[in-house]
């Protein structure tokens, strides 16, 4: 049952996520507040793996979601489930490529879509600021990877060694 | 080429790719248009496009794409089994090495430096895609509403899309009626 459920929700998401790599975190943070396959701190790790990991961050933390729901099996119905809806849309528009670009309602969606995925996105940075920050350290680490990030653009793996080496060290002081 | 080697292409393919999905396109430039040269630089430049305006991950996306047009369906399954091989196997390892270890403290607390990498990620994704977007009135209305519906209505993501979708594309045909 659980797999008919996984298969279910990654076809959804698949299908509804759209911008790049981080478009399905919402719908796994989502998942988080109503399956308990994963928690919201479990996520993050997820998200941390997917991203250090080879291979699209999308479909990296979908396989991770499946292995937390249901192990090997899990990983492989979220990994394949995610991806059939643009698999049946890459088949259908490859047969109509110019067309699908200019029309009016598919240009229409997209322009709709980038505030919505925006919205989605800061919508997910507001609840991790909430459930995860409690501590003032955390706050300070926060902001300077961000001041960071405004000097100059860093890999994903930049933050967490910094980040994961000032949670080793910051306990050592206290 | 033959499906074997369009697998293990991607197989390499999928290894290399780190950093997110968009590094994508250098690879499959240099892989496809310069090396093998069977498909067009205007193709490649074609599929990513389409790849970024369907909805799912653009890197399995464009793979397809490829796949699809130089074996068919199978060529865009093959393709995309490939990608993702490397990156399917390299979660399934990881991700059972932290299971067993994340009791241990030194891993908890390197762990809680992490999750605020991973928030530092998201917020520069979200500032990503506000840079790169139009920045127009409709973009405006539209962020605000779908925001005020997931704090104040707690629609789930799903709910959002569907419902601002159908907002943001009435609003586009009462203008484009408006400017004719």
């Amino acid at each position: 049952m659980i797999l008919f459920t996984l298969a279910a929700e990654f076809f959804k998401i698949g299908f509804f996520s759209f911008g790049g790599g981080y478009a399905t975190i919402p719908f796994l943070y989502h998942l988080s507040e109503i399956y308990s396959w994963y928690t919201l701190e479990e996520l993050t790790q997820m998200i941390a793996i997917a991203a250090i990991t080879p291979g699209p961050v999308g479909i990296n933390v979908a396989t991770y979601a499946g292995l937390q729901a249901h192990g090997i099996i899990g990983s492989l119905v979220a990994t394949i489930f995610e991806v059939i809806p643009s698999f049946v849309l890459v088949i259908i528009i490859s047969k109509i490529l110019k067309e699908y670009r200019t029309n009016f309602y598919v240009k229409s969606i997209i322009e709709t879509l980038k505030p919505i995925s925006c919205a989605l996105l800061l919508f997910v940075f507001i609840g991790l600021l909430k459930s995860n920050l409690h501590d003032y350290e955390g706050l300070l680490l926060l902001a300077v990877l961000v001041l960071i990030s405004l000097k100059s653009k860093k890999d994903p793996i930049f933050y967490m060694i910094i980040a994961g080496t000032a949670g080793i060290i910051l306990p050592l002081f206290s | 080429m033959s499906l074997l080697e369009l697998f293990l292409t991607f197989v390499k393919i999928g290894a290399i790719l780190l950093g997110g999905g968009y590094v994508i396109l250098p690879i499959l430039q240099n892989e496809f248009v310069d090396k093998k040269n069977i498909i067009t630089q205007d193709e490649l430049v074609n599929y990513f496009a389409l790849s970024q305006s369907l909805p799912g991950i653009v890197a399995a996306n464009i793979s397809m794409f490829i796949g699809y047009k130089l074996q068919g369906k199978t060529g865009a399954i093959i393709a995309l089994s490939g990608i993702i091989f490397v990156p399917f196997w390299s979660i399934v390892i990881l991700a059972t090495v932290l299971n067993n270890i994340i009791n241990v403290p030194i891993v908890q607390n390197f762990m809680w430096g992490i999750e605020i990498a991973v928030m530092t990620l998201i917020l520069l994704t979200t500032r990503e895609m506000w840079q790169q977007a139009d920045k127009n009135a409709f973009f405006y209305i539209i962020f605000i509403l779908s925001l005020a519906a997931l704090l104040i209505l707690k629609l789930s993501p799903i709910q959002v899309i569907l419902c601002i979708s159908v907002v943001g594309i009435l609003i586009k045909i009462i203008s484009r009626r408006f400017n004719k």
